[in-house]
C-alpha cells in the first residue's frame, strides 16, 4: 500500500463546452440543498435582523407594528437580566465543558480498547445521548429531590450524615451546578462518537513505528494519539461551546431560570420574551446578539486553536 | 426484498388514502374543536362529555385539543398565529382581557342557554365580563379561591385560634406569631406550605400571593391609571414581600425543591397550607377529621382573596358559534361532569351547581372558602397587559423568595410592565378608562 502518491495524476484536458455542462450539473446537484436553506435558514435569519428593529408582536395586535430603530438593543444591554443570563451561560459553558470533554474523551479512549463485546459496550456508553432531553430532565429531577431524594441519600450515605442534604435545583448556589452534571452525562455520548472516529482515523502503522522505535504508551499517547486527534479536538470544543450557549432544555423543564435568576440563560430569555410576553421583536434583538457572540467564540476558538496549533 | 419494501409502501399509501377519503366525507359534518387543559382525570371527564355530546347531537364531530397547563398561553399564541383557533377554548380568566382585547373572542351570551346565564353567579359573571364594553365573553361551572388549610393536631398543641369566619381571620400578628410556634414544635418540619413546589414560572404566585399584597393597601398595577410604578414598588408590597421572604429564610415554607404534599404526607411534616380550594379533596382523603379550613389572614387592615379560574369562551373566528354554543350549554349541564367536579371539591361558579355542592354549603368544611367570594375576592388586573403582568411578578417573587431585595426586584417588575403598556400604545381604550 503506498501511502504517498510520487506524481500527480494527470488532468484531463477539456473543452469550454465540457466546462459549462458540468457547471450546470453541479449547480443542478446544489440546487435543492441551497433552496432548502435559504428558505428555512437565510431568510429567517435575515428577517429577524428586521424584526428585531420593530416593535412587532408575536401575534397580530389592534396597535400598529412601528420600526424602533435600535430601541430594542438598548434595552437588551440596559436589562441587568440580560447580563445575568449571559453570565450564566458564560459559568455553564466554563463548568461543562471539562466534564463533557473528558468523560467523552475517557470513554473514548477507553472504547478504543479491544476489549471483549466492544460494540456493546460503545451502544451502552451512547444511550444517554438518545435519549429525549426532556425524559433525562424529568429523571434527574426526582434524583435530584430535596431533601430525601436518592442523590441526597447516596450523598449523605457516602459521608456517613455528615453532609446535609443539598437542595440540588433549589439553592442558587447549586442549581447551575446540578444543571451541569446532568447536561454532561445526557450529551457526552455525541462526543465520544466523535473521539472514537477520530481515533479510528489515526493510522495504525504509526502505532507500529512508534513502537518500534520503543515509545512507551504515554509517549504514544502524547505524540501520536494526541496530534492525531488535533482537528477532533478543534471541532468537539467549537460544537460544545455553541451547543452549551444554546442551553435551554434543560432550565425549562427543571427550573425555569430560577432559583433567583441563578439558571437563567440567553435563550430561555429570549424565549420568555417572545413567548410569555409576546414581544417579538425584543426576542430577535436577543437573538440576533446570541448569532454575533456564538460567531465571535467559534472565530476566537479557531484563531486560538491554530495559534497553539492543536 | 426492495420489491417487498416497495409493495408494502404501496399499501401503506393505499390505506392512508382510504382512510384521508372516509375523513373527508366525514368532514361533511360540523366540527366543533374544543381548546383545553387540566390534569388527567379533568381530561377524561371533557373527553366523556364531548362523547355523550356526539350521541345526544349525530350531525356535530367534537374534536378535544389538549395543551398542558404552564404553557397553554403560548400554546394558544401559537394557535392564533396558525389561524388555528378553536371554536371552543378553555381560558385562564386574568387573561381574558387580553384575548378581547386582541380579538380573538366574541360575546357568548347570544350562543349558550339563557337559564345558564341566569344560573353565574357574581363573581363567574365578573371573571368572564370585558371591562370595556361589559359584556360576557367566558363562562365557567366553576369559580376558585384560596384558603388556610391547618392540621388540628398542631394548632392544638400551640393553642391557636380557629377563625370561624371570614370577618374573624388571623391578624398578621397573630399569624406570624403562629407560624413561629409552629416551628418549634415537635413533628412540624415546616411550619407553612404555600406551594412554592408548583414552580416558579406559574400562574399560581400571582393568584396566590396577589392578595397579600392588596391585603397589605398595595397592588400589582394601580387599576384606575394603569401603571405599576408607584404601587407595585410602594413601600406597602416591599414590606409585605420582605414578610413573606423573612418567613422563607426562617425556613417556615416548604421550599420548591420538596413537591406539593408536605401537608399531608407521611408524618405530615408542614402544619398550615396555603392552598387552592382543589387541594382539599386530596387533603381531607388522608387527614380525614385533622384538617381545619380558615379564611386567609389580614396582612393590613382587610383581608383579601383570590377568584377566577378556567373558564370557556368561544372563538372570534369560529365557523359555527351556534355549534361551539350548544357545546358548551351542553357541557355545563351535563350531570357526569359535575359529578367528578364535586370528587374534585370544585368551587361553585353556578347557583345550581352551588346547591349541589355540600361542601360549601353553610356549615360545610368548605363555606369558609365560600364565603370569601363575597366578602374578601379581589379579581386580577383585568387589563390586556396581564400576561406581562404575571411574567415580572413571578420573576419578582422568586428573586425575593431566594434572598434578593424586594425593591430591586420590584422596581425592575414595575418597570418591565410599564414599558410593556407604553410599547402597546396604553393599549387603547383602557388609556382612557380613567
Amino acid at each position: 500500500m503506498t501511502l504517498q502518491q510520487t506524481s500527480a495524476p494527470a488532468i484531463p484536458r477539456s473543452g469550454r463546452r465540457h466546462d459549462r455542462q458540468r457547471f450546470w450539473q453541479e449547480v443542478a446537484m446544489i440546487a435543492p440543498a441551497v433552496l432548502l436553506l435559504a428558505t428555512f435558514l437565510i431568510t429567517p435569519f435575515l428577517l429577524s435582523f428586521w424584526t428585531a428593529m420593530t416593535n412587532q408582536p408575536l401575534v397580530p395586535r389592534p396597535t400598529p407594528v412601528r420600526f424602533v430603530g435600535l430601541l430594542n438593543f438598548q434595552r437588551v444591554f440596559t436589562d441587568p437580566l440580560f447580563w445575568t443570563s449571559l453570565w450564566n451561560v458564560t459559568r455553564f459553558t466554563v463548568w461543562v465543558l471539562p466534564v463533557q470533554c473528558g468523560l467523552a474523551f475517557l470513554t473514548a479512549l477507553l472504547l478504543h480498547q479491544k476489549l471483549p463485546m466492544r460494540n456493546l459496550l460503545r451502544g451502552m456508553f451512547f444511550l444517554p445521548a438518545i435519549t429525549s432531553m426532556v425524559v433525562v430532565c424529568v429523571i434527574w429531577g426526582t434524583l435530584f429531590q430535596y431533601p430525601s431524594g436518592p442523590l441526597n441519600q447516596i450523598v449523605g450515605f457516602l459521608s456517613a450524615g455528615a453532609i446535609q442534604p443539598i437542595d440540588w435545583l433549589g439553592d442558587p448556589n447549586w442549581a447551575m451546578f446540578s444543571i451541569v452534571l446532568l447536561s454532561a452525562w445526557q450529551a457526552y455520548g455525541f462526543q465520544m462518537i466523535i473521539y472514537l472516529a477520530g481515533l479510528q482515523g489515526i493510522p495504525e502503522e504509526l502505532y507500529d513505528a512508534a513502537r518500534i522505535d520503543g515509545a512507551s504508551a504515554l509517549r504514544r499517547f502524547w505524540h501520536v494519539t494526541m496530534p492525531g486527534l488535533r482537528p477532533t479536538h478543534v471541532f468537539v470544543l467549537v460544537i460544545t461551546t455553541i451547543q452549551a450557549f444554546k442551553l435551554y432544555t434543560q432550565v425549562a423543564i427543571l427550573t425555569q431560570g430560577g432559583p433567583k435568576e441563578s439558571t437563567e440563560t440567553v435563550v430561555h430569555y429570549m424565549v420568555r420574551a417572545g413567548f410569555e410576553e409576546q414581544k417579538l421583536g425584543y426576542a430577535s434583538a436577543v437573538s440576533v446578539i446570541l448569532f454575533v457572540i456564538v460567531l465571535l467564540i467559534a472565530l476566537l476558538q479557531r484563531k486560538l486553536l491554530r495559534r497553539f496549533d492543536v | 426484498m426492495t420489491a417487498q419494501l416497495g409493495n408494502r409502501l404501496l399499501r401503506t399509501l393505499l390505506a392512508t388514502a382510504a382512510l384521508l377519503g372516509a375523513a373527508g366525507m366525514a368532514e361533511a359534518k360540523t366540527v366543533v374543536h374544543v381548546m383545553h387543559q387540566g390534569d388527567p382525570g379533568w381530561v377524561k371527564a371533557y373527553g366523556d362529555v364531548a362523547k355523550r355530546f356526539e350521541e345526544a347531537n349525530p350531525d356535530i364531530d367534537v374534536e378535544m385539543i389538549y395543551a398542558p397547563h404552564d404553557a397553554y398561553n403560548e400554546k394558544f399564541s401559537a394557535a392564533v398565529m396558525a389561524k388555528q383557533l378553536p371554536d371552543v377554548m378553555e381560558l385562564d380568566a386574568p387573561f381574558l382581557a387580553n384575548y378581547v382585547w386582541s380579538g380573538y373572542l366574541q360575546p357568548i351570551k347570544p350562543l349558550v342557554d339563557q337559564d345558564l346565564l341566569d344560573d353565574m353567579t357574581s363573581s363567574n359573571i365578573s371573571q368572564g365580563t370585558y371591562p370595556i364594553d361589559k359584556d360576557l365573553y367566558a363562562i365557567g361551572l366553576t369559580d376558585s379561591s384560596v384558603v388556610l388549610y391547618g392540621n388540628k393536631k398542631y394548632l392544638e398543641a400551640i393553642g391557636a385560634r380557629i377563625p370561624k369566619s371570614v370577618d374573624d381571620a388571623w391578624t398578621r400578628e397573630e399569624f406570624e406569631g403562629y407560624l413561629e410556634k409552629l416551628s418549634k414544635l415537635e413533628g412540624v418540619k415546616w411550619p407553612i406550605d404555600t406551594f412554592r413546589g408548583y414552580g416558579i414560572k406559574t400562574e399560581w404566585i400571582t393568584y396566590a400571593y396577589g392578595p397579600l399584597l392588596e391585603s397589605a393597601g398595595c397592588d400589582l398595577i394601580d387599576r384606575k391609571t394603569w401603571t405599576a410604578s408607584g404601587t407595585l414598588d410602594s413601600e406597602a408590597c416591599v414590606k409585605a414581600l420582605t414578610m413573606m421572604q423573612t418567613w422563607v429564610k426562617n425556613g417556615w415554607v416548604v421550599p420548591t425543591s420538596s413537591g406539593t404534599n408536605q401537608f399531608y404526607a407521611e408524618g405530615q411534616p408542614a402544619a398550615l397550607a396555603m392552598g387552592g380550594h382543589w387541594f382539599y379533596a386530596e387533603a381531607a382523603a388522608a387527614m380525614k377529621d385533622d384538617i381545619v379550613v380558615m379564611p386567609l389572614p389580614k396582612i393590613g387592615e382587610r383581608g383579601v382573596s383570590p377568584n377566577g379560574t378556567w373558564i370557556w369562551g368561544i372563538s372570534a373566528t369560529s365557523e359555527n358559534p351556534e355549534a361551539a354554543g350548544k357545546y358548551l350549554s351542553f357541557l355545563l349541564k351535563d350531570k357526569e361532569y359535575r359529578e367528578y367536579a364535586k370528587t374534585q371539591s370544585a368551587y361553585p361558579g353556578l347557583k345550581s351547581f352551588a346547591a349541589e355542592s355540600p361542601l360549601y354549603a353553610e356549615g360545610g368544611p368548605l363555606a369558609v372558602a365560600f364565603e370569601q367570594a363575597s366578602k374578601t375576592a379581589v379579581a386580577r388586573p383585568p387589563h390586556p397587559a396581564y400576561p406581562t403582568i404575571t411574567s415580572a411578578f413571578m420573576q419578582a417573587v422568586d428573586k425575593i423568595f431566594n434572598g434578593g431585595d424586594a425593591q430591586e426586584a420590584l422596581t425592575a417588575a414595575a418597570k418591565k410592565i410599564d414599558q410593556d403598556i407604553e410599547d402597546n400604545a396604553g393599549y387603547p381604550p383602557f388609556d382612557e378608562q380613567h
